[in-house]
């Protein structure tokens, strides 16, 4: 794979965690992280470590948190209680936008495309560092700008050359399908050249023949050393994908570990796994 | 002393005519999840409804009913046909709220030339005025003050007494999972809008009654308080918008006899300021309406 | 015929000004500004007291602040200035991370509030009365009746209208436009790409403030007069009618809805005789502009002239991308 629009941004810990004694530092830590809404507590003292260049899987029955504890850890929602760090840095008060500044980036469960603009521009709003986005930026007009936004069409169409949407390039990001939205919002996400992805249910809404293919992608993110926390449902693909897993249940982490692990602890196949 | 007193007295039939408008209000967000701006004007058609029967001779309590029904129809009618078609369609909040707008502005440019620019009043006997202190409230009035105690107590029964009531509350929580547990959300839907629309009715011509006279331009005016009982109750949320009611009530009298009997509506005003600033989603907040939550 | 055709060309000056401001915070950024034509008002009402010779003058029968009797174009700046100030208190209430239509709600509430404050409070701008005999831009200098000021006027109105309108294609047409059409769409998501989006709709904000209020003091400086019941609540809502019904985001499409709603519609009813009561053609034009917006938003809602997203030169074969013959995803 091509390297430049994967490459880690530099200073992320390259770890996948393999040889003897070596502890790779966790990219995020979450510690007593707890969200109350309206008397229901959501989160209920959740504590866990984001291993850096693995694909974490988030699972658990309906309403056990899970997508809460990701908008907690995202900043689209705060946290009650507990803390939140990233690589060293405490981001627990840091607001959605300013985590996603320093390589947090989540998508959403419901599709999230910018409708009425073109798959190319969906990717363009992501470029960060765009001399033409602020406002004196516009005003000081195109010659301004336009070197950046050449380097940034460059980028977005190459990505859209990757994920093999090059041919969409113009239509409007409305018009394409739940699977092609998808691969939109993590084409928008890599622009960013994330170090943490955050994907809140990727295959929810994507027809079943192109899981696999998602699936394909998420691989190979990962193994260009991107860092991925998946919630999910559908477990074949958590299966394929996720080392290590962590399961939640009533807002409470219930277990952790590879699939193979978890399926041997009674309680955890008992609150959730069938077959 | 005695003025703001007084005051309190005024406020408390100002807190019952806000108290049945703003339930009504709050209940159409409620159960359709928009921001109906036109209900100021529906409340003004009602109260000229109930003066076209009043004008002709009848009692202005059979007028109020006479009212109440129009309000009713009209509210259901006012869903049905605009409302509920766009939201079918998918229109955004953006576009809803835009609608409501120009609706309201329609409706009072219909009145407008069927009943004119000039401001009307009841042939009512107001009763003997009674006094308790420096309160001085005339039989009318704490008929009214009466009516908004039993209207209260229907609604609250309503929701949680009744087949009906419960299904208004699943379908307020969450539209999608009611009709997925077989409640026929369309006819929730359109009960409601026939109750509010009474609650609609019954407010505008009670306002009618608590004032001097009344006119088309009134609207905006009743809007805005009722907004921000609304709002400062919590949106969708009855009991909010009772407990929003008292508080507008009272602080627009209290301040009107303080400052200025013109700036009654700036303090509504300021509260609604100070609720989006402090704590959007009001007292009582309803699950998942205006809380910061996306 | 002069006066009625310099009228005209003002007013429809105006009106595309303060339609293209509308446009920047409704048509591209989706802020639903019920308030606009209070920002309006307040450029309006700078130009005028700023313009007036001190309230003791001409009789001393109105009553208001300031009275500088400033000389053009300082009063003009004064109120693209304080549109774009006063932007900033409503602004920080109420753009917050609200439901679309509560922010409508709270600016819609501001708009009568701000009108009833201004009528009741006599002394500031002279309450429901209003302000009269503002003088015209450099009518010491030259005679503000004579045909070739009218048409200078007009003229003067039109190189602002060109100039909003570059400095609204300008905005439209860049990066910065594309991140606010995309906070339109879907806000949330730009907030996960890591923009601040009070931020962004602070500034466009702003920015229509600004035009909003140059807008006001351009029609002040013309019709000399300014009064509470010029800036009503339902006025803003001509302008969106305008917006929508042009093309919501297209700056041409607020062109074209500025001349069609405000101007076209007022024309065309002006030539209608007068039936029914009186009063009744004025209320008729609020159901037509009612059932405008409604008519469009059910079958037109992108407007006549729809919003153009960006387009770009043609791919050039990028060195070492994965080339594949078509989609591998349906």
């Amino acid at each position: 794979m091509s390297p430049s629009a994967l490459e880690p941004t530099a200073g992320s810990a390259p770890a996948t965690g393999t040889g003897p004694g070596v502890a790779p530092q966790p990219m995020m830590t979450v510690r007593n992280v707890e969200r109350h809404f309206e008397g229901m507590r959501a989160v209920d003292g959740v504590s866990i470590d984001i291993l850096p260049g693995r694909i974490t899987g988030l699972i658990g029955p309906n309403g056990a948190g899970k997508s809460t504890l990701l908008a907690v850890l995202a900043g689209t929602l705060p946290a009650s209680g507990g803390t939140v760090t990233f690589d060293g840095t405490d981001i627990t008060e840091w607001p959605a936008w300013r985590r996603a500044r320093h390589g947090m980036i989540r998508t959403f469960q419901l599709p999230s495309e910018f409708a009425e603009l073109t798959v190319l521009e969906n990717l363009l709003v992501a470029a960060p560092n765009h001399r033409g986005e602020s406002l004196r930026g516009a005003l000081l007009g195109r010659r301004y700008w336009i070197a950046d936004e050449r380097r940034e069409v460059a980028r977005a169409r190459e990505l859209l050359a990757r994920f093999s949407l090059s041919a969409k390039e113009s239509e409007y990001a409305g018009s394409l399908s739940g699977g092609q939205k998808r691969l939109i919002e993590i084409m928008r996400a890599l622009m960013l050249q994330p170090r943490l992805l955050l994907l809140d249910e990727p295959m929810s809404g994507v027809h079943p023949s192109i899981i696999g293919e998602i699936a394909r992608y998420l691989e190979g993110l990962r193994d260009g050393g991107l860092t991925i926390l998946i919630v999910e449902h559908e477990l074949h693909m958590i299966e394929r994908l996720c080392n290590p897993v962590i399961v939640m249940a009533q807002g409470k982490v219930i277990g952790q570990g590879s699939m193979i692990e978890l399926r041997r602890q009674r309680e955890i196949v008992d609150a959730y796994l069938v077959g | 002393m005695s003025l703001y007193l007084a005051a309190f007295g005024f406020g408390l039939v100002s807190t019952s005519v806000l108290a049945i408008a703003a339930v009504g209000f709050t209940m159409q967000f409620g159960i359709s999840n928009m921001i109906n701006l036109a209900y100021g004007e529906v409340m003004i058609a009602a109260a000229y409804a109930s003066y076209g029967l009043n004008n002709a001779g009848i009692n202005i309590w059979v007028s109020l009913l006479g009212g109440a029904v129009f309000g009713s129809v009209f509210s259901y009618l006012i869903n049905r046909v605009l409302y509920a078609p766009f939201q079918k369609k998918g229109t955004a909040l953006i576009g809803m709220v835009i609608i409501s707008l120009a609706a309201s502005l329609m409706i009072a440019n219909v009145l407008l030339p069927i009943v004119g620019y000039y401001s009307v009043s009841y042939r009512q006997n107001v009763g003997p005025t009674f006094h308790a202190g420096s309160i001085a409230l005339t039989g009318v009035q704490l008929a009214i003050m009466g009516l908004a105690i039993v209207l209260m107590l229907v609604i609250h029964s309503l929701l949680k007494l009744t087949r009906l009531g419960k299904a208004m509350r699943a379908t307020s929580a969450n539209p999608t999972l009611a009709r997925n547990c077989g409640i026929p959300t369309r006819r929730v839907i359109d009960t409601a809008w026939l109750i509010t629309g009474a609650l609609c009715g019954v407010a505008g011509t009670v306002a009618g009654m608590n004032s001097d006279t009344f006119a088309v331009a009134s609207g905006a005016g009743f809007l805005i308080s009722i907004i921000a009982a609304a709002v400062l109750g919590g949106a969708g949320n009855p009991y909010g918008a009772m407990i929003g009611a008292l508080l507008i009530g009272e602080v627009t009298e209290i301040s009107a006899a303080a400052f200025s009997p013109e700036y009654k509506e700036v303090a509504a005003f300021a509260i609604l300021v100070l609720v989006m600033v402090l704590r959007p989603q009001g007292l009582l907040a309803k699950r998942g309406t205006l809380a910061a939550a996306g | 015929m002069t006066y009625y055709l310099t009228t005209l060309g003002v007013y429809a000056g105006v009106d595309i000004i303060a339609c293209l401001a509308l446009n920047l915070q409704f048509g591209v950024s989706g802020i639903v500004n019920f308030s606009f034509i209070v920002f309006q008002a307040a450029g309006a009402y700078t130009a005028a007291v700023l313009a007036l010779p001190p309230d003791s003058q001409n009789g001393g029968f109105q009553h208001y602040v300031f009275g500088a009797q400033l000389p053009f174009p300082i009063p003009w700046i004064a109120a693209a200035v304080v549109g774009g100030v006063l932007s900033v208190p409503v602004g920080l209430v109420v753009l917050r991370h609200l439901r679309v239509d509560y922010q409508a709600i709270a600016m819609l509430v501001l708009s009568v509030i701000a009108n009833l404050v201004i009528t009741n409070a006599r002394p500031f701008l002279n309450g429901a009365a209003g302000l009269s005999l503002v003088p015209q831009p450099l009518s010491d200098r030259f005679n503000a009746y004579s045909p070739t000021y009218l048409w200078a006027y007009v003229a003067v109105t039109f190189v602002c209208c060109a100039l909003v309108f570059f400095v609204s294609q300008r905005i439209v047409k860049s990066p910065y436009g594309r991140t606010l059409r995309a906070m339109r769409e879907h806000e949330l998501a730009v907030t996960a790409l890591g923009k601040n989006p009070v931020v962004l709709k602070m500034t466009i904000f702003v920015v229509g403030g600004v035009i909003a209020g140059l807008s006001g003091a351009i029609l002040v400086g013309f019709i000399t007069i300014w009064a509470p019941s010029t800036w009503l609540y339902p006025e803003t809502l001509i302008l969106f009618a305008a917006v929508i019904v042009g093309g919501r985001g297209n700056n041409w499409g607020a062109l074209f809805g500025a001349a069609l709603v405000p101007v076209g519609f007022e024309e065309a009813t002006r030539y209608l005789p007068q039936f029914g009561p009186p009063g009744l053609v004025p209320a008729l034009q609020w159901v037509a502009i009612g059932l405008l917006i409604i008519g469009f938003l059910w079958f037109r809602p992108k407007g006549v002239l729809p919003e153009k997203p960006g387009r770009f030169a043609a791919a050039t074969p990028v060195v070492g991308a994965r080339l594949t013959k078509e989609p591998g995803v349906s």
